[in-house]
C-alpha cells in the first residue's frame, strides 16, 4: 500500500508547474459496529494548474474485517478484504463559470465501480448566488463469492436470467443553488435524481419465508431523489458559527426519510477550531420490505429482502472535532499552516447494525511549487 | 408489494426540479448583494467548507451502507459493495 500512495503522490507532482499552489491532505478513519470493522487510510491532493485550472485527486484503501460479507445479515460468515478507490477532477474558471469533470473507480473482490461526471457553476448578482448543475453515470459490476473464498456462484441478475456477474447502471443530475443574505449568512439548496438499473440486492443475504429462505429479489429499478437545503450564520462577537440543514429523501421503493442536522462550529484565538454536530435521521421501510415472507414463491412475493437498509428506522449521530493550525505548536514556514485534525463520531442506530464509533485522524499541508 | 410507479416519480421530480428553479430564479434575481469587502466573514472555513473532501467523502459512504435513503449531498455514491 505504502507503494500505491507513493505511486500516486509521484503521478501528481507530475501535474506541477512553477509558483503555484496546492495542498495534500492525510486522513486515517477507524470504523466500528456491531459486526463489521473498518480501516481506511486515503490521500487527497489540490494543485493549481496555471491560472485557471484546479485539479483534486485522491486515492484511498477500505480495510474491512470481522464483517458479514452479507452486511447486516445475522449469522453470516466472517471474511476480511481490502477496497481500493482512486477518484480525479479537474476544475476551470471561465470569468463567472467554473466547469469541471471528474472520474473515479474503485474494485474490491466482488464489486467494481466505475464514475465520471460534469458539473458547471455559474457566479450571478456580484458572486453572491451560484447556481449549479451536474450529471454522472456510473456502471457497476456485482459478484459473489470470492470474499466468502468460495468459487463464484451464480447470482440472479433479473427473475430466470442467473450469471457470474450483474450490472448496474446509474445516471444521476445534481442541481444546487446558494445565496449570501448578509455579511454573516448564507443560504444553500440542493437537489438530487438518480436512476438505478440493474441489480441492486446483495448477493450473500437470504430472505426468511413461512417455508423456508431464498436469495434476496430486489426490484431491478429505483428512482432516488433528494431535496437539502442548508443555512450558515456567522455570530461576529464570539467568531461562532451556526449550521443547519434539513435532507428529504423518496424514492419509488416507498422509502421516505427525514435528515435534520446542526452543526456549531466555535474558533479557538486565530489557530483553533471546534465543533459538535447533531444529525438525526428517520425513515419509512420499503414497501416490499418484510421481517418475514409469507412464502418464497415468486409468485406470491415477487421481492424478498432481508436489508434493514430497507426498514423503519431511526438514528442519531453526535460528533466532536478540534481542528488546530501548526502554527499553535510554534511551527513555521509551510508547516504554520499545517492543519491537525481529529474527528469523534457516535452513531445510535435502532436496527440490527446496531451503534457505531467513527474515528479520524488528519493532517493537512499547504504548499507552492 | 408493487413499488410506487416511475411515472408517479417523474412527476415528483419535475415538481421538486419547478421548485429548485424559481428558488434559482429568486437567487439568481440579486436581491441582496453584498459587496466583496464585506465578505470577510462569508470568506472563513467555517461559512465556505468545514468539511474535508476526505471526510465528506467517508461521511457519505458510512451513510450510504447503513441507511437506505442517499443523496442530497451533490455527489453520487458507488463502488460500495455494501447493498
Amino acid at each position: 500500500m505504502r507503494l500505491q500512495l507513493a505511486s500516486v503522490v509521484a503521478m501528481l507532482s507530475l501535474t506541477a508547474t512553477a509558483h503555484a499552489d496546492g495542498a495534500v491532505s492525510v486522513r486515517g478513519v477507524y470504523y466500528k459496529e456491531r459486526a463489521t470493522r473498518v480501516v481506511q487510510p486515503m490521500l487527497d491532493g489540490t494543485f493549481d494548474v496555471g491560472t485557471k485550472g484546479i485539479v483534486t485527486a485522491h486515492f484511498l484503501v477500505d480495510a474491512i474485517t470481522s464483517a458479514s460479507a452479507s452486511s447486516g445479515a445475522d449469522n453470516a460468515m466472517p471474511f476480511t478484504e481490502n477496497r481500493y478507490e482512486g477518484g480525479a477532477s479537474y476544475t476551470h474558471e471561465l470569468d463567472s463559470l467554473r466547469l469541471s469533470g471528474s472520474a473515479k473507480y474503485s474494485t474490491e473482490s466482488d464489486y467494481i465501480s466505475m464514475f465520471a461526471g460534469i458539473r458547471g457553476e455559474l457566479d450571478l448578482a456580484q458572486k453572491n448566488a451560484v447556481l449549479g448543475l451536474g450529471i454522472g453515470v456510473s456502471r457497476d459490476t456485482i459478484s459473489a463469492g470470492s470474499a466468502q473464498g468460495l468459487a463464484t456462484p451464480m447470482i440472479e441478475c433479473e427473475s430466470g436470467m442467473s450469471k457470474t456477474e450483474c450490472p448496474l447502471a446509474t445516471t444521476a443530475v445534481f442541481a444546487s443553488a446558494s445565496q449570501i443574505l448578509s455579511k454573516n449568512a448564507v443560504v444553500a439548496i440542493t437537489y438530487d435524481v438518480s436512476g438505478l438499473k440493474g441489480y441492486q440486492a446483495n448477493p450473500y443475504r437470504t430472505a426468511l419465508a413461512d417455508d423456508g429462505i431464498a436469495p434476496e429479489r430486489h426490484p431491478n429499478w429505483r428512482l432516488r431523489q433528494a431535496v437539502a437545503g442548508s443555512l450558515r450564520y456567522y455570530y461576529p462577537r464570539s467568531q461562532t458559527t451556526f449550521i443547519g440543514a434539513y435532507r428529504f429523501y423518496r424514492d419509488n421503493w416507498d422509502i421516505n426519510a427525514h435528515t435534520p442536522e446542526v452543526r456549531v462550529i466555535q474558533a479557538v484565538g486565530r489557530t483553533a477550531d471546534a465543533a459538535v454536530r447533531y444529525r438525526y435521521h428517520s425513515q419509512d421501510k420499503a414497501v416490499f420490505y418484510r421481517d418475514r415472507y409469507s412464502s418464497t414463491d415468486i409468485t406470491v412475493n415477487r421481492y424478498l429482502s432481508d436489508d434493514v437498509k430497507l426498514d423503519t428506522f431511526t438514528g442519531h449521530l453526535l460528533e466532536a472535532k478540534l481542528g488546530i493550525l501548526g502554527e499553535a505548536f510554534g511551527m513555521s514556514g509551510h508547516w504554520a499552516g499545517a492543519r491537525f485534525e481529529g474527528i469523534l463520531e457516535y452513531v445510535r442506530q435502532q436496527n440490527r447494525f446496531g451503534n457505531a464509533i467513527i474515528a479520524h485522524v488528519a493532517l493537512t499541508v499547504p504548499f507552492d511549487y | 408489494m408493487w413499488p410506487r410507479t416511475t411515472r408517479d416519480m417523474v412527476l415528483a421530480s419535475v415538481r421538486y426540479l419547478t421548485t429548485l428553479v424559481i428558488v434559482m430564479a429568486i437567487s439568481a434575481s440579486g436581491c441582496v448583494v453584498v459587496k466583496a469587502h464585506e465578505r470577510g466573514n462569508l470568506a472563513k472555513r467555517s461559512m465556505t467548507n468545514d468539511r474535508d473532501a476526505g471526510e465528506t467523502r467517508f461521511g457519505q459512504h458510512a451513510t450510504g451502507s447503513r441507511e437506505g435513503a442517499d443523496g442530497g449531498t451533490g455527489q453520487p455514491g458507488g463502488g460500495c459493495g455494501c447493498n
